[in-house]
């Protein structure tokens, strides 16, 4: 048996503490608990109350390996936790359109071989065809990386694991909540390793603190009774066109709005690494989704004819987060927690960046790995994250509920897309995650167009409904 | 699998056609053919076949009531026609996606409205530029077509002066609307005068009186159909609902503390 003077190093450890073999709940009751006031505050408390955890560090489990799992599970190595990243499929191909923000590349340190593409032009298409080519204000190191799920989730549990952390290939089951304040939690999953095509080994862990990044269907999200949300159906065909046709979508993504191709989101055409993807959403029509993709492709059929469909796939996006996204020691990032956008249904970047300040507020509340956490270091994350998105949030939820409306408001929607300071500002806000006010005379004149576009399109519908 | 689009040959050159229904046609070979000599007899095959369109519904009634002006023509790619009977209504071609009729209007070029051909005691006829426009998007979202990179879509609708959009789309609503405020002007204040023995005058310098008639102003605005009240509700409920739902995180942290550690 291990003691705690002996030396059990995984990688090399320099100033974290020593953990011995197998944490045992015993080790960490032997800790005298440092009285916590009994009257639990809403506001934060500081850690300095919580008890300093002896002969181990903190130990935490991060379950699901996406990107939001993988920057959390690299930013709590980093920062002297023990942690386990719990992933069901190491080699998971998600269904994903797969497009980051350029701010994603430098905030974590992406090698630009991950990208397959850089897309610089982006097309949108109203209701009644008309194009217009957006992306005539970037500079030349600006563009929308376009990345394989794959790879990218590949890349992200690498360094995580080069960090110090245990990558487990399993899949969770469920998770026994603490008996007290300090007990640990008991994770149960079924491990895959060694094993193909095996059930798995049931094992248990326990750990201190969880951090759920399992995706959608998120299970850590059901054992913490966290709630549901609404949820979109994004459905997406793989298709291989000839080579010519495939030059076209070099660096250009495209957009299709109208009420053929989704009645509240948009259809897609975006080049991945040799083919492109075409796909639709819904959230209110999910079970017409079938024939909004067959208008997808009808709008895009000059430019993928002859192609051959070499996969096809579907994912819910989720359109608002959970009721709620802490509870106790547990945590959800990323999809778990709903952090998708409306308007544009980008997730990556926020699950990613989610996962670390997620893991950044447990490192900063343990003290690096030396003190129990409890839930209000958790709700530190929740606050900054709220605090420093949510007007993005708002923006796009916005933008949608003024612009997906209604074919007219479509049309208004690419007629104000055309104007350039619409476009630096779309763009701007999309690359660097930051909302920018911009000039006021400019956004006042932007105000003006955009109510006449939408009136013009909303007359222009009146006339149609006579006919 | 490949996709069946694989069988949509590129669209052949367009062929004035008569209009739309190609099922009107009396002798099979002029599908392939433009055939004006039967172009005066048009209107009595639409008469005879507009109720049985089934595909392109709109267009063939609308074509009806605007061929006397001899405007728009769609195209049928005529190698997917089979042949045709007389006046019989050929529904199979129609269906799905073989025949595919493309939107077609001798004023539309090169992917916008060409104004010169507007022209109407010299300068440009807009009413009937926002005509062809309803026409056109009515078109397309009965038949959404292809995006295509060859003959890309530019038009845009801030071309059309703004005053032509006045003359046309507001004046007349607010013809209405002033005419609703002044009867219930009218008669308010007829009503408050009997009740009260306050003139019109004097009732302008109430302050409850005024408020009355900023409330009567708005409304008159703001609803101006019976469906306008539960529209306006459920506007001012959608304006909040995604903050509440971020906010739900926040609102139970008292009962789940208790239980975790």
């Amino acid at each position: 048996m291990a003691t705690a003077s002996s030396i059990s190093l995984k990688t090399f450890t320099g100033l974290r503490q020593n953990t011995a073999e197998k944490p045992h709940f015993a080790a960490a009751a032997a800790v005298p608990a440092a009285r916590r006031p009994a009257a639990r505050q809403f506001r934060v408390l500081a850690a300095k109350t919580s008890p300093k955890l002896a002969n181990r560090n903190l130990r935490v489990a991060v379950i699901g390996g996406g990107p939001a799992g993988g920057a959390a599970a690299e930013a709590l190595a980093k920062g002297g936790v023990e942690t386990f990243l719990i992933e069901r499929k190491l080699d998971n191909a998600k269904p994903c359109g797969g497009a980051i923000p350029l701010c994603m590349v430098g905030e974590f340190d992406l090698p630009l071989d991950i990208i397959d593409r850089r897309v610089t032009k982006m097309k949108m298409i109203s209701p009644s065809n008309v194009a217009v080519d957006i992306g005539r204000t970037l500079k030349p190191h600006e563009y929308i990386g376009m990345v394989r799920r794959e790879v990218l989730d590949a890349y992200l549990r690498e360094r995580a694991a080069k960090n110090g952390a245990t990558v487990i290939n399993g899949l969770f089951l469920k998770m026994d909540m603490p008996e007290d304040k300090n007990a640990p939690y008991r994770l149960h999953f079924s491990e895959y390793s060694g094993m193909k095509g095996g059930v798995g080994e049931k094992r248990t862990l326990e750990v201190d603190a969880v951090i759920g990044a399992d995706g959608a269907n998120s299970r850590v999200a059901k054992s913490i009774g966290a709630g549901d949300y609404e949820y979109a159906i994004a459905f997406q065909e793989r298709i291989k066109i000839p080579e010519d046709k495939m030059v076209y979508y070099e660096n250009l993504a495209e957009m299709y709005v109208g009420d053929d191709v989704s009645p509240d989101f948009y259809g897609w055409v975006f080049p991945k690494c040799d083919h492109v993807a075409v796909g639709t959403g819904t959230v209110t029509h999910k079970g017409d989704i079938k024939k909004f993709q067959l208008a997808t492709r009808n709008r895009a059929k000059d430019k993928i004819l002859g192609g051959k469909i070499i996969r096809v796939e579907a994912h819910p996006i989720p359109e608002h987060p959970r009721p709620r996204r802490l509870s106790g020691r547990v945590a959800l990032v990323g999809d778990a927690a709903g952090y998708v956008t409306k308007c544009s249904g980008e997730g990556i970047y926020f699950a990613a960046k989610s996962g670390r300040m997620c893991a950044e507020a447990i490192v900063e509340g343990s003290e690096q790995g030396k003190r129990m956490v409890e839930e209000s270091d958790l709700r530190k994350y929740l606050e900054k994250w709220d605090k420093t998105y949510w007007p993005t949030y708002k923006v796009l939820d916005v933008l949608q509920k003024v612009f997906y409306r209604s074919n007219p408001a479509r049309e208004a929607f690419v007629e104000m897309c055309a104007d350039e300071y619409v476009q630096k500002m779309t763009f701007d806000s999309y690359l660097y995650k930051t909302v920018v006010p911009g000039n006021p005379l400019d956004d006042l004149k932007l105000a003006v167009n955009t109510i006449g576009s939408l009136v013009r399109a909303n007359a222009l519908r009146k006339e149609m409904q006579k006919l | 699998m490949s996709i069946s689009m694989a069988l949509f040959s590129p669209p052949a050159p367009n062929l004035r056609t008569l209009l739309s229904s190609p099922r009107s046609l009396p002798k099979p070979r002029l599908t392939l053919k433009p055939s004006p000599s039967l172009m005066p007899k048009a209107p009595a095959f639409f008469a005879v076949s507009a109720s049985s369109d089934n595909g392109a519904g709109a267009v063939p009634s609308s074509a009806v009531a605007v061929e006397e002006q001899g405007e728009p023509k769609v195209a049928v790619e005529p190698a997917k026609e089979p042949e045709r009977e007389n006046g019989s209504v050929a529904s199979a071609p129609e269906e799905g996606a073989v025949a595919v009729a493309k939107f077609n209007d001798s004023r539309w070029v090169g992917g916008t409205w060409n104004l010169k051909q507007f022209q109407k005691d010299g300068s440009t006829d807009w009413d009937a530029v926002i005509d062809a426009e309803v026409r056109r998007r009515k078109w397309l979202e009965d038949n959404p077509e292809s995006s295509s990179n060859d003959d890309p879509v530019v038009f845009d609708t801030s071309i059309i002066p703004w005053w032509a959009w006045m003359k046309r789309f507001h004046l007349p609503e607010a013809e209405l609307l002033n005419g609703r405020a002044a009867m219930i002007g009218f008669f308010m204040a007829y009503l408050v005068d009997s009740l009260t023995g306050v003139g019109l005058v004097d009732q302008m310098g109430n302050f409850f009186c005024k408020t009355l008639l900023f409330i009567a102003v708005v409304g008159v605005l703001v609803i101006r159909k019976n469906e306008d009240v539960e529209t306006i509700k459920k506007l001012i409920e959608e304006t909040t609902f995604y903050d509440k739902q971020w906010q739900a995180t926040w609102q139970d942290d008292n009962s789940g503390s208790s239980k975790n550690g």
